[in-house]
């Protein structure tokens, strides 16, 4: 999986490319989102327009995730998910946990 | 290519694969599964929830049944039959489980769980899902 990640507005603008799925994908975002946590950037949005699917093990990450950037007042946001990606969130329940966005702009302004 | 019957219940070997049972080797097996559906002209989305409740299996298979031990070896066949549905059966080697015992994924204090929505996530891409040999083979169907 390829990882981009910006700073726009204090935001943390993550871009991925590829399926989000058990194995180096996984570790991969959680490494950086940990760092990312752990340096305070607790205000996260994840692009996901080329990521066309999304496994349970990617699931459990980002709600896991969600969670601890909420208790320190930031949050998790999802860019552009694909409808596959749509499908799998709404299949196990937690996609209304989600604010979800059309552009990457749209979910920085969003934390102003 | 082997002649095919008209016979919705005769199905036809289209891969058997022998996973090593290590993480990394999962998401090469899935990419295997999807690219043969896709050279069978299986339309995307179909193929998408195939691939995924694949993952899902052999992502048990894995780190459940063959607790992440890389000797092992994790089983996997792929068929069709005339009508364009495709079965899929996984096989570890461990000592199996019993679905009854999962809980619910979506009970609201498990919403923000890290684990435990593959089985779930399965049954609900998946038009039929069994369970058999104490739970250490898991076959399943998509018409």
């Amino acid at each position: 999986m390829d990882i981009n990640v910006r700073k726009r507005s204090e935001v943390q603008l993550i871009q991925l490319r590829g399926p989000l799925r058990l194995g180096s994908a996984v570790d991969e975002l959680r490494q950086v989102i940990e760092e990312a946590v752990g340096q305070g950037d607790t205000r996260i949005a994840i692009n996901l327009a080329e990521v066309p699917m999304i496994d349970s093990s990617g699931i459990g990450l980002l709600v896991r995730f969600l969670a601890s950037t909420k208790q320190r007042g930031g949050n998790i946001k999802l860019v552009q998910p694909s409808k596959f990606a749509v499908q799998t969130l709404r299949l196990v329940g937690v996609l209304n946990l989600f604010e979800i966005f059309d552009n990457d702009d749209a979910a920085v302004e969003s934390f102003a | 290519m082997t002649a095919e019957s008209s016979d919705p219940g005769q199905w036809f070997d289209l891969l058997d694969l022998s996973v090593p049972a290590d993480r990394k080797a999962i998401a090469q097996a899935t990419d295997t599964i999807s690219e043969t559906l896709t050279s069978f002209e299986v339309p995307e989305e179909k193929r998408l929830q195939i691939a995924l409740a694949v993952q899902e299996a052999l992502a048990n298979a894995v780190v459940h049944g063959c607790k992440n031990d890389p000797s092992k070896e994790v089983r996997c066949r792929l068929k069709r039959n005339s009508q364009g549905g495709i079965l899929v059966t996984i096989t570890d080697p461990g000592p199996g489980f019993s679905p009854l015992q999962l809980m619910d994924p979506q009970q609201p204090g498990r919403l923000y769980a890290d684990h435990g929505r593959g089985v779930s996530l399965i049954r609900q891409l998946m038009d039929e899902v069994d369970f058999e040999h104490g739970g250490n083979q898991i076959t399943m169907r998509k018409y």
